[in-house]
């Protein structure tokens, strides 16, 4: 199996991310008129860019302000605009206020485990000195995060199965467990149901992200710790995790601050939502409200999108803080 | 007597790495344990762990099903819409991608920054608007739309040719200049050959992509034999008028169609290993 070699950071030609983004914004005016012909070239992927890119980005936008309903073309205008009316029923919406509840839970429960499990394996696999048994780790991470999610899911189901699957039998035959769970139908236990295979399917990707940052941290800092007596738990607190904070960071802000597991809650369950629509998070709440009941009520579920984004945001930004403050 | 120490040691590290790796393997050797177990097998009330006697009755099985469930269209969908998007993705990412490295022109960096960043915008209601956007274009039940909407998404590829088309030497591009080649055919004679690991890693990501899609995918396609296996598979088994005295055998043809669902994602993943390892080294790609 491969090893991954990760890249040294001194290509010539390359500049860095930020500074040619700075450098982008001033100097547009000084840039040569010269070759017609880039326009040509990067004409292509523009215009797919902004018709099915950056279009839907403002459609959707002001969508979240009007009441527009796919079975009722006269709500269907541009600019046919209700105001905060979407707003003001939001706050009187039980269902909305409980799949707020239902997401903030498992966001709780998943993010903090995600970061865990995927720093853990990352550490781990750093402190493996055979290159072959490491490549093999990694890859073998990374085979949840490439397989399809609808797929996986549907395999989790045959584990979960009541009389043919294998982790109830595991439970009882090997762990004695007297009454195991019913994962699929019982409301009880749907968010454990959901949390295992969404953990399963991301770490991976995550522990990619750590690695390389591992790989990245020079080792003769570990080190010096050593020398000073720092045995290795003192090591992890004061050298792998500051200087893996930027890696952090981006795992919070990939994950997009709000947990919804869209896609495992539409496929898991027999029902959308799970037993008693006790896994309806927010993002399966609103595709429900779009796509699948009644007049497919699109503007009230963009609206439902602005507001668990901006919560999103807000999030994001306290990370930032707090990752950042820490440091100084 | 070092490397033994060392192994020794790192024993316990080995040991959790192994329950991580049979953890993430197990669905996936479950499914293909089960599909391989014939009927009387399916039956016993332990479940094993190995096939006693391994057979491919459920994979006759869910080839030959014909009406609502006709795997071997889905894989064929999959395959044309993945393919479809790779090559959309191959034109406008590697244009795009070499005259934002290499042409001059007002704006370039401007215009290349924006089309990344717009990445980080979170989508409002992007799914709707893509809805209602690809119905107006006469998009929505077609494979042609999925082929055009999976490239446009087209920042990390954009990111990976840029740098690609960066690290070829100039001197290459200005000898084949002064003997008169003309932009395009320094374009299509040296710089994609010389990007072709950058073109096979893009491509390699928007196929998997694709592939695995399942939320614009079932979102936009209502016509079932249009659906990609990914769709498919969570509607050809009908579990819930199917919890029967049939269970058995619909539990190993499932899982069949899991299998045969994933298997041109797990070849793909294994073979592209290789251009993935010289996409690092080649410092194209990075973080």
């Amino acid at each position: 199996m491969a090893d991954i070699p990760f890249p040294d950071k001194s290509h010539p030609d390359q500049e860095s991310f930020l500074a040619g983004f700075k450098s982008a914004f001033t100097n547009v005016r000084q840039e040569k008129r010269g070759n017609r012909l880039g326009y040509l070239f990067i004409t292509p992927a523009i215009l797919l860019f902004l018709v099915f890119q950056g279009y839907p980005i403002i459609r959707g936008l002001l969508m979240a302000f009007s009441d527009y309903r796919w079975l009722v073309p006269e709500t269907q205008g541009l600019f046919n605009f209700n105001g905060l009316d979407n707003y003001r029923t939001l706050l009187q919406d039980a269902a909305f206020m409980r799949s707020f509840g239902i997401t903030l839970k498992y966001t709780a429960l998943f993010l903090p485990l995600l970061l865990i499990l995927s720093l853990g394996t990352a550490i781990l696999i750093s402190k493996v000195s055979n290159p072959t048994l490491a490549g093999i780790y990694r890859v073998v991470a990374y085979i949840p995060v490439v397989l399809p999610v609808s797929v996986s899911m549907m395999m989790w189901r045959q584990i979960y199965n009541q009389e043919y699957g294998f982790l109830n039998y595991l439970l009882e035959a090997v762990f004695n467990v007297q009454n195991p769970p019913m994962w699929l139908t019982d409301p009880n236990w749907s968010m454990a149901a959901v949390l295992i295979p969404d953990l399963w399917l991301g770490f991976g990707y995550f522990t990619l992200l750590f690695l390389i940052g591992l790989y990245n941290i020079d080792y003769t800092l570990y080190e010096a710790a050593a020398i000073d007596g720092a045995n290795a738990y003192k090591q992890l607190l004061h050298i792998t995790l500051p200087l893996l904070k930027p890696i952090i960071t981006l795992v919070l802000i990939t994950t997009g601050g709000l947990a919804s597991a869209v896609v495992p809650v539409l496929t898991l369950f027999l029902v959308g939502g799970g037993p008693r629509q006790s896994m309806l998070t927010l993002g399966a709440y609103g595709y429900q409200t779009a796509f699948s009941v009644g007049d497919m009520r699109m503007g009230y579920a963009a609206s439902m999108a602005l507001v668990t984004g901006l919560f999103s945001m807000v999030f994001t930004a306290i990370v930032f803080k707090l990752l950042h403050t820490e440091r100084s | 007597m070092v490397t033994r120490n060392k192994l020794l040691r790192e024993l316990p590290i080995n040991f959790a790495l192994i329950i991580m790796v049979i953890v993430c393997l197990f669905p996936l050797y479950w499914s293909l344990v089960s599909s391989l177990k014939g009927r009387p097998e399916l039956f016993e009330p332990t479940p094993s762990l190995i096939v006693k006697q391994p057979t491919l009755e459920n994979y006759n099985v869910v080839m030959s099903l014909t009406g609502g469930s006709q795997i071997p269209l889905y894989l064929w969908n999959s395959l044309k819409v993945g393919l479809g998007a790779v090559i959309v993705q191959f034109i406008t990412a590697s244009m795009a991608g070499y005259a934002f490295a290499r042409m001059k022109f007002r704006g370039r960096d401007l215009i290349f920054y924006a089309m990344v960043l717009v990445m980080f915008i979170p989508r409002v209601g992007g799914l709707m608007a893509t809805y209602e956007l690809m119905d107006f274009l006469n998009l929505r039940n077609s494979h042609i739309g999925l082929m055009l909407l999976f490239p446009s998404s087209i920042s990390v590829s954009l990111l990976i040719m840029r740098q690609a088309f960066l690290a070829v030497p100039r001197e290459l591009e200005e000898a084949a200049m002064l003997d008169g080649a003309s932009t395009w055919q320094i374009f299509t004679r040296i710089a994609i050959p010389m990007a072709q690991s950058a073109l096979v890693v893009i491509s390699i990501l928007m196929f998997l992509a694709t592939w695995g899609d399942f939320l614009t995918t079932y979102t936009l396609l209502d016509d079932q034999n249009l659906f990609t296996v990914s769709i498919a598979i969570t509607q050809i088994t009908g579990w819930s008028t199917r919890y029967s005295s049939e269970v058995a055998t619909t539990y190993g043809s499932d899982n069949a169609a899991f299998i045969l669902a994933i298997i041109p994602v797990i070849l793909v993943y294994i073979l592209s290993q290789k251009w993935f390892v010289r996409g690092f080294q080649e410092g194209i790609i990075k973080l």
